[in-house]
């Protein structure tokens, strides 16, 4: 009797859940289909659920991997290298000052920590201009750089990393401590490699972010042959460029990298995600 | 035992030449400001410095060639109805996708956690996907699925309802549900996972003696899991808080910088379009600066009411 | 420790495997260089958001340079979304770095470039002996104190197109249509015989509006930049574009919102609307968007709002202007004249772009009266007509303002009276309470 219960439960709820993945995946598969339809039919009527089979077809495609779109190649060639820069970067940073507000009990430790909670909270748009201005003084516009610094050490990354830190067990430090170990050692031979799961979670979050960045980039990216790929996509779109072919296989394919690059480190993801990880 | 004596050899040599940078790597004392350096640095540089400069020019009219202090007078050009709507806007923004992005992904976690849930990875997976397209890339998709054409999916869908076609992007009720729900769209997975990951750490006794006691399984959902979370609900909760109120994006894609009615304005929205689009920066500043008043009281008034900053 | 070496050295990889795209070499498609490219050649950059802008700059370099063989250029130019290149422009003159030499600048934008010192070089000394021959009022919307600093693509001429078919089958002869009354009495023969629209109005763009204000001799602002939104012209204006939609049902909002929308251009295709009010250089978008209307659509002046009034309306327009960042004013001034002053470049505004070129002189050379696939769209007579309304053209007044009286119409106005059937009167006293408590000074 039991178990039946169990059953029927079990299975309205995957069936539930088979509804809310309809949906949840419904954009993205839209998406797909119509970068097989005419753009200027979509621009026109929307997407509709009569399609018309004759109208399908692989220009967008065509148009996409033909010389005129190199500059699409190359929007896709700055994203590339900018995330993976940051990623880099901003993991490398974040995760030392999050060891250390976690890990060390140092004077000023919780001002800084208050002071990493105070930066999430500012929304980085007000401080565009004057930022701006500063790239400008110091010859930056319109280089990867520019895009990159201000995110270098990311606040959420500080607070995660913190976070994950707590849970390390303290005495490992100790016990490297009396083997000698200087304090950096510790902290990239011994701590770094148990906050592996951190590190994963935490690339795919600052990948997707600096991924799907727009307003900064936009601010700071001059010349086309440097936009990134939202800020070229969202040239596609204005009245006066006349490329929606471009539009819609473009952006199905701007999914593609951070797909890799879930899957990539999916498998330490959720235990990454794990505040205060390492169970006892 | 070999190891332990390498060691120590190398130790004795430090010893005997403690240079500067050795007694820095050694010293608990000073590694700490060494780790967090690079977030000081990025303190001052990327973030006090501009602060102070946006706060200074919020005081100013800054003209090509012509900066001039006009005491309050931005500040005072706020009380608008342009700004109210903004403010308006945000507010209503904020408080949906709280709701929407806490409760939903919450029961959705619980449930993925649940052994009664089949091909549970399958289905983590789908829901996350749409955190991986771009808000630009997720507005495309959505201007296209709720055109205005009475044939575009979204209208088809109210058509066999038995319910009039609308124009999304022209009603405040409806652009509201645009926005909120791209968002919601998007966000959903990525909190699904903060939750996920947060009830691994549930331990299982807890649940294992709720079911000694002879609990429901909502029981156990609101005096069990609930509990557990809490630390993971603050923080997915201030998160969303934060970037309701510094969404730009999420409008920006439906009517890029101004909406009929300004239905799609919020404050952000106004810094972009008062500060760089009409070239008013001292005015763009103030609002910042009040977006960053607001934003802060709230947050604290968060913080305190859950008690956050009573553990660690 | 091993593991973030090995992070650093995927970056180079990545790196370089990210410029393998572009290795070829190619000319990025949104930037363009033309010239001479032999090292001698001054480099100038050029800024826009229309990528048919670029057209006239390429032609106006190739002549620059055979007269110039001791001064050769070569124009490197940008296209950039609408937003972001005034955006860009703006950041660039106001921190005093970073601006291109030559840029566009659209007229609703126009004015907020002009407040503190503009930041752009006289062009005087070439627009000033042009006057007797072009529509002068259209380098005024440019100029500041006497100094004029940008030059415009266009007359703007505001014309009614009228889809001939719809007319036809409604029974109304187009040429009997004289003033606005007349308009509206068609319009409901339209509706009643068709199942088409007469008109549509634009809620998120201000062209139409615009003209039919400025065509009574009204404007947003007076000579002096003073505010005169809400006056009792512009007040009634908005009313009969209400009464269009709501009393006389013969027009409804456009379809995406404006003239320049795709949802628009499908409508209009497929007979949606009887006739459109927009300016001369809106018949690029007929010839790109709405090619089934080709030999349909014929082009008549505006209906008047009486007698002998006004029959266009100057409208629309982009400045192009010379940044003071500029390291080479002299050459940079003197390639804008050849690419937008010239005699070469006001037939190359008609031949390439369709637009109705400022200057008279060129009305009549053999290079415009040649077929064109515009002439092809819409009859042969358009010179004629525009010949006729020239001197029916009045000045319009940008202020610093202009940019937040168009937000203000384009976002509650509008939406307020036209979508909304709000009192058109509230929605223009309070749009103008806002750009006032918003002003400035």
């Amino acid at each position: 009797m039991i178990l039946r219960k169990r059953k029927m439960w079990s299975a309205i709820i995957t069936a539930g859940f088979v509804v809310i993945t309809i949906i949840a995946l419904f954009p993205i598969v839209s998406l797909l289909v119509a970068s097989f339809q005419p753009a200027s039919v979509l621009m026109r009527d929307g997407l509709t659920f009569l399609i018309n089979p004759a109208e399908l077809n692989l220009d967008s495609y065509v148009a996409i991997f033909s010389e005129e779109a190199s500059q699409y190649w190359s929007w896709y060639g700055n994203s590339l290298a900018i995330s993976a820069i940051l990623i880099v970067l901003s993991l490398f940073f974040s995760s030392m000052v999050g060891y250390a507000l976690s890990m060390y009990n140092f004077k000023g430790g919780k001002l800084i920590f208050v002071l990493v909670l105070f930066t999430l909270m500012i929304p980085f748009e007000i401080l565009m201009l004057p930022l701006y201005q500063l790239m400008n003084d110091l010859n930056l516009m319109n280089t990867y750089m520019a895009v990159i610094l201000p995110m270098i050490v990311a606040p959420i990354a500080v607070f995660f990393f913190r976070q994950y830190a707590l849970g390390l067990p303290k005495d490992l430090m100790e016990s490297a401590r009396m083997d000698g170990c200087s304090e950096f050692g510790i902290f990239f031979r011994i701590m770094a490699p148990l906050m592996v799961p951190s590190f994963a979670a935490m690339a795919i979050l600052q990948g997707l972010m600096s991924w799907n960045n727009f307003l900064w980039p936009l601010v700071v990216l001059r010349s086309s042959d440097m936009f990134t790929l939202p800020v070229g996509l969202a040239t596609l779109l204005t009245p006066y460029g006349n490329n929606y072919e471009l539009l819609f296989a473009g952006s199905l394919l701007t999914v593609v990298p951070i797909v890799i690059l879930f899957l990539f480190f999916q498998r330490f993801f959720i235990s990454g995600l794990t505040v205060g990880g390492v169970k006892g | 035992m070999e190891k332990t004596t390498e060691i120590k050899t190398k130790q004795d040599r430090l010893y005997t030449k403690p240079s500067l940078w050795s007694k820095i790597k050694t010293s608990k004392r000073i590694a700490p400001y060494v780790f967090v350096s690079p977030f000081i640095i990025s303190f001052l540089v990327l973030f006090l410095y501009p602060m102070i400069q946006a706060f200074i020019m919020s005081f100013q009219s800054i003209l090509p060639g012509q900066v001039t202090f006009v005491g309050l007078s931005n500040y005072e050009r706020l009380l608008t109805p342009n700004f109210y709507t903004a403010l308006q806007n945000t507010t209503i923004y904020v408080i949906l996708t709280v709701i929407i992005l806490v409760v939903i992904p919450l029961i959705l976690a619980t449930f993925l956690n649940s052994r009664l849930l089949k091909f549970r990875n399958l289905f983590r997976a789908s829901l996350f996907l749409p955190a991986l397209t771009s808000v630009i890339v997720a507005g495309v998709i959505f201007r296209m699925i709720f055109a205005e054409s009475d044939a575009a999916v979204a209208n088809a869908t109210l058509e066999f309802f038995g319910f009039e076609p609308l124009e999304w992007r022209y009603g405040s009720v409806t652009a509201m549900f645009l926005m909120v729900t791209l968002a919601s769209w998007r966000w959903m997975g990525v909190n699904v996972l903060y939750f996920l990951a947060a009830l691994q750490n549930v331990s299982e006794e807890l649940y294992e003696a709720a079911d000694i006691d002879g609990a429901t399984a909502i029981q156990k959902f609101f005096y069990v899991t609930l509990p557990s979370l809490k630390p993971v609900i603050i923080f997915v909760s201030t998160i969303s808080i934060i970037n309701g109120f510094r969404m730009f994006e999420e409008s920006f894609v439906f009517w890029e910088t101004s909406s009929p009615g300004n239905i799609g304005l919020t404050i952000v929205g106004y810094i972009y379009q008062e500060g760089i689009s009409q070239n008013d920066l001292g005015f763009g500043a103030a609002i910042g600066v009040v977006l960053l008043l607001i934003i802060f009281i709230i947050t604290i008034l968060q913080l305190k009411f859950v008690g956050a900053f009573k553990d660690d | 420790m091993n593991r973030i070496y090995l992070g650093l050295a995927i970056i180079p990889a990545l790196v370089l495997a990210a410029c393998g795209g572009d290795g070829e070499e190619e000319d990025p498609e949104d930037t363009e260089v033309f010239g001479t490219d032999d090292g001698e050649a001054t480099e100038l950059t050029y800024w826009t958001f229309q990528q048919l802008h670029i057209d006239l700059f390429e032609s106006a370099v190739d002549r620059w340079n055979e007269e110039n063989p001791d001064d050769q250029v070569t124009l490197v130019a940008e296209v950039f979304p609408y937003d972001q290149m005034h955006n860009n422009l703006r950041l660039a003159l106001q921190s005093g770095e970073g601006a291109p030499d030559i840029a566009d600048i659209e007229i609703s934008e126009f004015g907020t470039f002009l407040e503190g010192e503009p930041q752009f070089e006289s062009m005087n000394e070439y627009v000033e002996p042009i006057f007797d021959d072009a529509v002068e009022e259209r380098f005024e919307i440019y100029a500041q104190d006497g100094e004029y600093y940008g030059t415009p693509y266009h007359i703007g001429a505001t014309v009614m197109y009228y889809n001939t078919e719809i007319m036809d089958e409604a029974g109304v002869d187009i040429d009997s249509i004289e003033t606005w009354d007349d308009y509206v009495e068609a319009g409901q023969q339209v509706v009643n015989n068709t199942d088409s629209m007469m008109a549509t109005v634009e809620t998120e763009d201000d062209f139409g509006y615009w003209a039919m204000v400025s065509q009574q001799g009204s404007d947003f602002f007076d000579e002096n930049g003073d505010l005169t939104l809400d006056n009792g012209i512009n007040i009634s204006t908005l009313q009969f574009l209400q009464d269009m939609v709501y009393e006389h049902e013969i027009a409804e909002p456009a379809p995406g919102g404006e003239h320049h929308a795709e949802e628009f251009y499908g409508y209009m295709n497929d007979g949606g609307a009887a006739s459109v009010l927009m300016p001369m250089w809106y018949m690029g978008r007929f010839t790109d968007y709405m090619e089934d209307l080709e030999g349909k659509i014929e082009i008549r002046p505006m209906p008047t709002w009486e007698e002998g009034g006004n029959r266009t309306a100057g409208m629309g327009g982009t400045g192009t202007v010379v940044t003071n960042q500029t390291e080479n004013p002299e050459l940079a001034k003197g390639l804008m004249s050849e690419a937008k002053i010239s005699e070469e470049a006001n037939i190359a505004l008609w031949t390439d772009l369709g637009f109705d070129p400022p200057r008279y002189s060129v009305w009549d050379s053999e290079e415009v009266l040649e077929d064109n696939q515009f002439y092809q769209f819409f009859g042969d007579d358009i010179f004629d007509l525009l010949a006729e309304l020239t001197d029916e053209v009045e000045a319009l007044n940008v202020t610093p303002d202009t940019a937040s009286v168009a937000n203000e119409l384009n976002t509650n106005v509008f939406n307020e009276a036209i979508r909304n059937e709000g009192d058109p009167e509230r929605a223009l006293n309070d749009a103008a309470e806002a750009v006032r408590s918003g002003a400035t000074d």
